[in-house]
């Protein structure tokens, strides 16, 4: 059997440069792994060591998915193999598109019984891909799982829901989406690092995938948020009981009340 | 053709995604039911045409019936809406697949126009606003939530059985948490605390200053999912609950855009922060730069 761990080569928006023409500049973000696949990655090993299954990483993306750090740097936290479908049709995919392409690649890739993503992509952060995912294939899906414990019988999960811990029981194959705090992925070390330059790495080719990938939304306009309508007044804080008075005068100037607590 | 709007409710309140729904998609809205009767009654009464019911067994969570939806929504293809929930993301994620729909997600404001849905979505975490053309049908994941406007009690409407189509998933067990579950959208005032707060042990002083304020308490990510001193529904951003709350208090919080991008709407930002050049500084109505174990007691005071 084959456990896959989607994961996502992208940088944080936060170092994106947003123009005043709502040109977007990537070229001072650096991607990453980032930290929510790594929990997948790690989750995955440890269900592909407690069940015998080959671990492998599936990247789809953009030309860049495909420059060799980014595999390395995935390989590198504890993935068996990766798999990689880099297009630049896809350098844009949002969560619709990500899902076909990873369903197919799924698909090709055979004998999987379990797909791992970590909660959400760091750029998008939409949080459907998996959800999307599992409707292409068919299979169960679960988000925000904290804890997977695999045995022969099946698949006994964790997670954290309306205010309570709950526990479930599954059959594979499914898509387990992973709660953002389910392990501390560990840093890879040298000997990780090295390993990871040894390790196989194919490359799909999306015309080979034969997908009419679903059709993107039109661009009609880009813009920057409008900066937040904030007041921005400072209140002297050096003396913290003149401070809080201050506060609570002119929130109460603002309308609120304090008596009948709404 | 006609387009059916399907809102998809697994318990949560969704009447104001019907609100939505019925405003914005030019069409008859259905509700999808995934859930025991209760589930089905409410979407019921909450304006809908006529509820489409997946029931379920108690032990049975509502993502099992993600493949009888699929097929409810191919057989008379729409548009579909959802909350941010987890099982509301796995239902509408199938939907989606199903459809062959594009998805709309972190829509600020969307319409139709020429015949097309036409959104304006935060992107990059809340700093870009893209405008955005789809075709339909979509999948629209939006903040539900309470009615907006005062509804009036509404006479019940058909429900129907959907297709009865399941995948093997079991809840075994259940264990409350300690402390009922929250909805922070419901709240009018907040409090979040974040990474300034130096142990666990400290959540009383915001416990505190919150219930003065008649506020519920929220805090950052790394809060909940990190160090877990709060559960997971407390915790606000992109990737968590998003408030409209009158008075959203932001103590020991740097506001990080994925942060603040869940606050964006708060009618009045109090940033409590020992460094003023943190984010949450330029995004606040009122400023108080200064250590927060001195000035959040103080404010407790000043207001009890």
């Amino acid at each position: 059997m084959r456990i896959v761990v989607a994961h996502k080569w992208a940088a944080d928006p936060q170092e994106a440069v947003v123009g005043a023409d709502g040109a977007v500049d990537w070229s001072r973000a650096r991607p990453a792994v980032s930290e929510y696949d790594a929990v997948a990655i790690a989750v995955g090993r440890q269900l592909a060591d407690a069940s015998g299954a080959e671990l492998v990483g599936l990247s789809v993306g953009g030309p860049t998915a495909a420059a060799p750090l980014a595999a390395k740097a995935a390989l590198a936290r504890g993935l068996d193999s990766a798999l990689i479908v880099a297009d630049p049709a896809l350098a844009e995919a949002d969560s619709a598109v990500t899902a076909q392409v990873l369903a197919a690649a799924v698909t090709e890739l055979g004998q999987v019984g379990l797909v791992l993503t970590g909660d959400c992509s760091v750029d998008r952060g939409a949080r459907l891909t998996p959800a999307v995912l599992a409707g292409w294939l068919d299979w169960v899906c679960l988000a925000e799982v904290s804890a997977v414990r695999w045995d022969p019988t099946g698949l006994s999960l964790e997670r954290e829901s309306d205010g309570g811990w709950q526990s479930l029981t599954l059959s594979p194959p499914a898509v387990l989406a992973l709660a953002a705090g389910a392990v501390y992925p560990p840093v890879p070390g040298m000997k990780d690092v090295l390993a990871a330059a040894r390790k196989p790495i194919r490359q799909l080719d999306l015309g080979q995938l034969g997908l009419e990938l679903i059709r993107a939304p039109l661009l009609l306009a880009a813009a920057p948020a409008p900066a937040p309508d904030r007041r921005g007044v400072v209140i002297d804080a050096m003396d913290p009981a003149l401070a809080a008075a201050e506060l609570v005068a002119r929130l109460s100037h603002d309308g609120l009340t304090w008596e009948g607590r709404p | 053709m006609t387009w059916i709007n399907y809102v998809i409710a697994t318990g949560r309140p969704v009447e104001g995604l019907v609100e939505r729904a019925t405003a914005v998609g030019g069409g008859p809205v259905w509700g999808l039911a995934v859930g025991p009767a209760p589930v089905a009654q409410r979407l019921a009464q909450s304006g809908v045409e006529r509820v489409v019911w997946f029931e379920t067994a108690a032990d049975v969570p509502a993502e099992a019936l993600a493949r009888g939806l699929a097929a409810q929504v191919t057989a008379r293809p729409g548009l579909v809406w959802a909350g941010r929930t987890a099982p509301e993301r796995v239902l509408l994620g199938a939907a989606a697949a199903a459809l062959r729909a594009p998805v709309l997600t972190d829509a600020v404001d969307l319409w139709l126009e020429d015949d097309r849905l036409v959104a304006r979505q935060a992107a990059l975490a809340g700093r870009l606003w893209l405008t955005l053309a789809f075709d339909r049908p979509v999948a629209i994941l939006l903040e539900g939530g309470p009615a907006q406007a005062d509804q009036p009690t509404r006479a019940s409407v058909e429900i129907v059985a959907g297709p009865a189509l399941t995948h093997p998933l079991r809840q075994v067990d259940w264990r409350p948490r300690g402390g009922a579950p929250v909805d922070l959208k419901a709240a009018r005032r907040v409090v979040a605390v974040g990474r300034g707060l130096k142990a666990a042990l400290d959540l009383g002083l915001i416990e505190a200053l919150a219930e003065a304020l008649g506020a519920e308490v929220a805090c950052s990510r790394p809060l909940a999912e990190g160090l877990g001193w709060l559960p997971k529904d407390r915790y606000v951003g992109v990737s968590g609950q998003q408030v409209s709350p009158q008075l959203y208090c932001a103590v020991g919080l740097s506001g990080q855009a994925q942060h603040l991008a869940g606050a964006r709407t708060a009618d009045l930002i109090v940033a409590i922060n020992s460094d003023p050049d943190a984010p949450v500084m330029a995004a606040a109505d009122y400023i108080l730069c200064g250590d927060l174990y001195q000035l959040v007691p103080a404010l407790t005071e000043a207001l009890s």
